[in-house]
């Protein structure tokens, strides 16, 4: 409680003591000593509160009562009114909309809640092309002050006091510059801004001269006046109009007020500035190149010492710093180093612009503290990743700092902590990568930059880029050993050593910090002809194509149906995938996320293309032929059938091998059959390709459990030469906290089962589902079917779901409550029996090594949930009770088993695993990846060939001519097609079928706007 | 031939220190490219030795000395358009106008480039044509712009 | 313009900031302010004010004071507008086009009601 009666909270933010809020604090400080009031009033001055616009303004506690564009001259009677009296004075109080907006306010905006302005302080509010507006925001104020009160060395020891630092990318203090350029000998000097942003990445610069020129000329002024300086450039690139046009202006302006030329503001202190246009050479960035442009020679650097604060242009002493350092200048004159240096860090002080672009939500300009995370700035203020896709780097720096990976987004932002990660400051460029970019790529798209732009002066940078660009090039291609690595790394490194000035020490800095965070992605590409991001052209036959775990080529396919050619695209999918109409229905679809087509706009739908060319042949009666082997020596067992088991006894069984598969469930296909509910998998379709797969010559033995009717033992004793272990992962994680073996708390396994097998199922009214994956998605959409009202909890946000896009929003559509950042902590019960479960809420916290939030409970916000039914799906684990009679497999810690990833073998030998088992719950996709790799390991076992493959590039199947398209759909963005689904009362009480399939026309339509990447790469067999 | 609009030029940065960037700028914008004579006569006129005009017209990017197509197709190669996949945009307008950056249409209507960054990286990709910022141009967007300009 | 002393710089000050602020009695009751940097522009800026300037002129009001500014950060959601009527604060609009542009200032500048479907935020950015 505070002792006073009132408190005044007078807003302290830029905006508001640019409009004289100080001098309101002291007017109102003495009319309360007038009237004895010290000891019932208290005087604030806080934070911003974002209603810059109406400053200054003062909020009166405990009254909530809000003033604007107070006045001095407004205090008297303010305080006579409202403090002694109590009536507050209703013509200087800011009166709320009758309604509340039903808009945000700016600073809850998360794009600008955590930005703090200081060189950006005008931006977006004066118009930069009228001097008036900025001398109305205190503009030319720290002038006046500095040409009036303040000595050279003053001005100069405030500077150095604020502990500024170069904003340009060295972050050298910047006082301590102007005191050498001070210092230095010369009949003249010279001061220069570089604006000649060469970070073909960053803007900022480009955004402070286009928004608040003045701000740059009043700081280079006190920087002149400090240095004893008479003349000034401003250095701007020609690529920049706009900004050459208006610092044009403003310079002009500034002329005709005096505030340029001879004699400033009646001083006696001259000072005028020009401005230079660059023409677009990145190390004219480079101080000493800059010089040299201005002077009229070639842009080649010099070596330092001399440093230009010695010996610059023409010879003379000369200060560059760079377009946000000057434009902090006034400001940190008028409001005093103090103030200043209490923002940032202990070595970085004061805030940062930054220019955030790539693929996040909100690209733009802002400014943070020093010290704000590389996280905040990309997921709280940019919105996180573009289309929810996984963030991979940030490049900052440009093509003279690094990549940074997940592992650095609690890094917090400064010159040193950024250095120290392997990247630079920078002027503040930053572009964030998503998992569809490929960091090889990146480095070689940086050191080719480099390259051109290298002046070729000196021989390491002359020699070293192009030798290191040529390994990347060999590596992109699949072309390059593992040795090329070393020498890629010691090229980076003496280059980096050896180079004469910034550019070359620098340009290896991309390379060097993408081996240190990335070298996976490099081995890739060497060893498995592999590019993950599916970017590298050499090696990707086509986006789609490359993403399917098991290499499905759907570039073909889609081009097929754009042609008409359904039988034939069928026979695309059937070269890969024996089960089509299932995973057209229930995939993930990892295609879609690396269609190009959905880089700017809709991906194509390539898993309702799949599912519409599986149905027409189903329906037309169509089944493909499929190439088979000779018949081959040898017995193949497997157990299991659920994706993995019918992926690899399939595969087997066409290379001619006599396959067995014994599941111990009563129905085939595992989760597919008993985890997937009919209104997503329809049962009668996985039978139809259930039964495709025994026409293939795979026999399924059901109610047979391995480890109980047979041991792993026996089933080699009856001639089978391999057994593949594909069990899944069937037994469901707890939630471990207290009360939850009661009544009403069920096995979503057991409930999914029961009901899909059996149509039975006991379930209460109000059901509560824990997690966020497909099991938990699909446990939910059940219950709601049966009637129940049913809200899931999961203690994290939407975005890191890792259930299917479409089924999360099918279950929203269908009424099924979500509670995002919550997390059940107890089971309420009574005689045994539930009655409700306590939650606390979460808050996400710093990023953990997935790049996801870490969810921590907030204390004090536990509250109860009357239920009568708890549903954990929190996760799930294999059972191994398989392994009875022989425990020689080596299981992990998580109680999967422990295979050869690139084989799929176990350390017993003749034993695969893979699927679930193995990696734990997975997609449908992962576990027919595991049967495929399998299948092939198991092949070159019985035949006593060596596991080692070689690896090539992925190649199309086919080559599809492209079709003839209308000018429309050349010139034209085309919605994605829409899948027909049933009305959400059409599906409530019953488990028909939601999603309806895609029409012939539609899928047509669809195909037709592949982009075609297929053509355009080197992947397609001539 | 003494070209006025040249001489004007000329004059008006005469004198300047630190303007010869500026003036060969300006020179350029008025022919399109750097004229082999214009050169040689801002040699004669400024008294700087046609070897050094040279040097500096090959050493920025910014100077070209063959004639430029009517309409320029920037592409922006900075490193947000890359990500944003800038380099398909090069080839996919390269392969329709069927010449390669630095080139020119045989009927001198397009010429094609890449640039380095605009500064317009939220927009990413980036085409600059005839000057004007085209953000986000997704392939059918540049299909229509370009066809669009042929009209 | 002659050249200011230290003491001109002060009065014009006082005199801008009484310009051009919105307050009862001043000139001007509304501000519409078109944010025109490069990526602004690029992205369309120049029909949203082209559809401001025509709004002026049809609705033949005196006190409504139309400008620019730079770039307000958020690149990729240009063009953007800010409207300001006096005693309230600013509204930041986004995504915009000249038919938005004509129906926010019918609504919102002319008849005081915040068009919420293209308004991103009220108030103001916070400085330090």
């Amino acid at each position: 409680m505070s002792p006073y009666r009132l408190n005044l909270m007078i807003c302290a933010g830029t905006g508001c003591v640019s409009n004289k809020s100080f001098q309101v604090k002291e007017a109102l400080d003495k009319e309360i000593k007038k009237h004895n009031l010290e000891k019932e009033v208290l005087t604030v001055m806080t934070g911003c509160n974002g209603f810059c616009a109406a400053g200054p303004i003062m909020i009166v506690q405990p009254d909530g009562i809000f003033y604007q564009l107070l006045k001095e001259e407004d205090i008297p009677h303010l305080v006579e009114e409202h403090l002694l009296k109590g009536r507050p004075v209703k013509k200087l109080m800011y009166t709320p909309p009758a309604e509340p907006e039903p808009i945000p306010k700016m600073a809850d905006i998360s794009f600008f809640k955590k930005q703090i302005l200081i060189a950006l302080r005008n931006k977006g509010i004066i118009d930069p092309e009228k001097i008036d507006d900025y001398i109305a925001r205190e503009g030319y104020v720290p002038l006046s002050k500095v040409l009036t009160e303040m000595k050279p060395e003053d001005v100069i020891s405030e500077i150095k006091k604020s502990g500024l630092r170069g904003r340009g990318g060295g972050g050298f203090p910047t006082g301590l510059k102007w005191e050498f350029a001070r210092r230095s000998e010369g009949d003249k000097k010279f001061v220069i801004c570089n604006a000649d942003e060469g970070d073909p990445g960053a803007f900022m610069d480009r955004s402070i001269v286009e928004a608040d020129p003045n701000s740059i000329l009043e700081g280079m002024t006190i920087g002149a006046y400090a240095m004893g300086a008479d003349k000034g450039y401003v250095y701007v690139r020609s690529e920049y109009p706009l900004a050459v046009e208006r610092m044009k202006k403003a310079i002009q302006q500034s002329r005709e007020y005096g505030l340029l030329g001879k004699d400033i503001l009646g001083s006696g202190f001259d000072f005028d500035i020009e401005v230079i246009q660059g023409a677009g050479l990145f190390v004219c960035g480079e101080e000493t190149a800059l010089i040299a442009s201005i002077e009229g020679k070639i842009g080649e650097p010099k070596p330092r010492p001399p440093y230009p604060v010695e010996k610059g242009l023409w010879g003379k002493p000369t200060n560059i710093n760079n377009v946000e350092t000057w434009a902090n200048v006034p400001a940190i004159i008028n409001w005093g180093a103090d103030w200043f240096s209490k923002i940032g860090t202990k070595t970085s002080k004061g805030t940062k612009v930054f220019s955030v672009a790539g693929k996040i939500k909100d690209a733009g300009l802002i400014e943070v503290p020093m010290g704000t995370t590389l996280g905040e700035i990309i997921f709280d203020i940019a919105g996180g990743i573009h289309s929810d896709r996984k963030f991979k780097a940030v490049l900052i720096g440009g093509p003279s700092g690094g990549a940074l990976p997940v592992d650095c987004l609690n890094l917090p932002v400064d010159y040193e902590s950024l250095t120290g990660a392997g990247a630079m400051m920078g002027s503040g460029g930053m572009v964030v990568t998503d998992e569809n970019n490929c960091m090889v790529e990146m480095a070689r798209f940086f050191l080719n930059f480099t390259r051109d732009e290298s002046c070729g002066k000196c021989t390491p940078c002359r020699e070293g880029i192009p030798r290191m660009l040529e390994i990347l090039t060999r590596i992109k291609q699949g072309n390059a050993n593992m040795e090329d690595l070393t020498l890629l790394e010691d090229l980076a490194n003496s280059t980096k050593d050896t180079a004469l000035c910034g550019l070359g020490n620098t340009a290896p800095n991309p390379v060097l910090t993408t081996l240190r965070y990335f070298r996976d992605e490099y081995e890739a590409h060497i060893k498995y002809k592999r590019c993950p991001s599916a970017e590298c052209r050499e090696l990707v036959s086509s986006p789609c194509h490359y993403a399917c775990p098991i290499d499905t080529d759907a570039a073909s396919y889609v081009a097929l149906i754009a042609h008409g050619k359904f039988k034939d695209a069928l026979d695309v999918n059937r070269l890969a995938n024996p089960i089509p109409s299932v995973c057209g229905r229930v995939c993930h679809h990892p295609c879609e996320v690396k269609c190009r087509a959905g880089e700017i706009g809709e991906p194509i739908a390539i898993r309702d293309l799949k599912r519409f060319v599986a149905d027409w042949g189903r329906e037309k009666g169509y089944t493909p032929s499929l190439p088979s082997g000779p018949k081959k020596d040898g017995k193949v067992a497997i157990v299991g059938s659920g994706p993995a088991g019918l992926m690899a006894g399939w595969k087997l069984a066409q290379m001619g091998y006599g396959v067995t598969i014994f599941e111990a469930e009563s129905v085939v296909g595992g989760m597919l059959s008993w985890g997937i509910p009919d209104y997503r998998l329809p049962k009668d379709i996985l039978k139809s390709e259930i039964d495709d797969i025994r026409a293939a010559g795979v026999e399924i033995k059901i109610n047979t459990s391995v480890g109980k009717d047979i041991t792993l033992d026996e089933i080699f004793n009856q001639g089978y030469k391999a057994i593949f272990v594909a069990t899944g992962a069937p037994h469901n994680l707890k939630l471990r906290i207290p009360g939850e073996d009661v009544e009403g708390v069920i096995d979503p396994i057991e409930f999914l089962k029961n009901y899909n097998l059996n149509k039975e199922a006991k379930i209460g009214k109000k059901v509560a589902v824990v997690g966020g994956g497909n099991t938990a998605i699909d446990a939910a959409r059940t219950a709601w079917r049966l009637g129940s009202d049913v809200t899931i909890f999961y203690r994290r946000t939407r975005p890191e779901m890792p259930a299917n896009v479409e089924d999360i929003e099918a279950a929203f559509e269908e009424g099924i409550k979500i509670e995002f950042l919550t997390l059940p902590v107890e089971v309420l019960s009574e005689n045994g029996k539930i009655k409700g479960v306590k939650c606390t809420r979460m808050a996400l916290s710093g990023f953990d090594s997935s790049g996801r939030r870490r969810p921590i409970p907030v204390e004090g916000t536990e509250y109860e949930v009357e239920i009568d039914t708890l549903i954990p799906a929190i996760g799930q684990q294999p059972n191994l009770s398989f392994m009875k009679g022989n425990s020689k497999l080596k299981t992990t810690s998580w109680n999967t088993l422990e295979v050869d990833p690139e084989t799929m073998a176990t350390n017993v030998p003749g034993i695969f695993a893979g699927g679930d088992v193995v990696h734990g719950p997975a997609t449908v996709l992962q576990a027919m990846e595991a049967g495929n790799i399998a299948a092939d390991s198991i092949n070159r076992y019985i035949r006593g060939e060596p596991f080692e493959k070689e690896y090539k590039p992925l190649e199309s199947v086919m080559k599809v001519p492209p079709v003839e398209l209308t000018e429309e759909e050349i010139t034209k963005e085309m919605d994605r097609s829409e899948m027909p689904s049933l009305s959400i009362k059409e599906r409530n009480g019953n488990f028909k079928e939601v999603e309806l399939g895609i029409t012939k026309e539609q899928a047509m339509k669809e195909a037709r706007r592949c982009l075609r990447c297929d053509l355009e790469s080197k992947g397609v067999k001539q | 031939m003494k070209d006025e609009k040249l001489v004007e030029i000329i004059q008006a940065h005469r004198g300047e220190q630190g303007a010869l960037l500026n003036l060969l700028l300006e020179v350029q914008d008025k022919y399109n490219y750097l004229p082999k004579e214009v050169l040689k006569q801002i040699s004669e006129e400024m008294d700087i030795p046609f070897s050094r005009l040279f040097s500096i017209a090959t050493f920025f990017k910014s100077f070209s000395l063959t004639p430029r197509g009517k309409h320029s197709v920037h592409v922006c190669m900075g490193t947000a358009c890359q990500v944003w996949g800038g380099q398909r945009l090069v080839d996919k307008v390269g392969e329709e106008l069927k010449i390669k950056p630095g080139e020119t249409t045989e009927d001198l209507n397009f010429t094609l480039e890449t640039i380095n960054c605009p500064g317009t990286c939220g927009l990413a990709p980036v085409v600059v044509l005839d000057k004007e910022v085209h953000g986000k141009v997704s392939q059918k967007k540049l299909m229509k712009l370009i066809k669009e300009t042929e009209k | 313009m002659a050249k200011l002393t230290l003491k001109d710089l002060q009065k014009k000050r006082e005199e801008v900031k009484k310009a051009i602020t919105l307050r009862e009695g001043g000139p001007y009751k509304a501000k519409v302010t078109v944010h025109m940097g490069t990526c602004g522009i690029a992205a369309g800026a120049r029909k949203v004010i082209d559809a401001v300037l025509k709004e002026v002129e049809k609705s033949d009001r005196q006190d409504i004071l139309v400008t620019t500014t730079g770039c307000a950060g958020l690149c990729s959601r240009e063009p953007m507008a800010t409207v300001e009527l006096v005693g309230k604060p600013p509204v930041k609009y986004i995504d915009l086009t000249a038919e938005k542009m004509a129906k926010i200032f019918k609504d919102h500048v002319l008849g005081g009601k915040t068009v919420t479907d293209y308004a991103l935020a009220y108030g103001s950015e916070k400085t330090s």
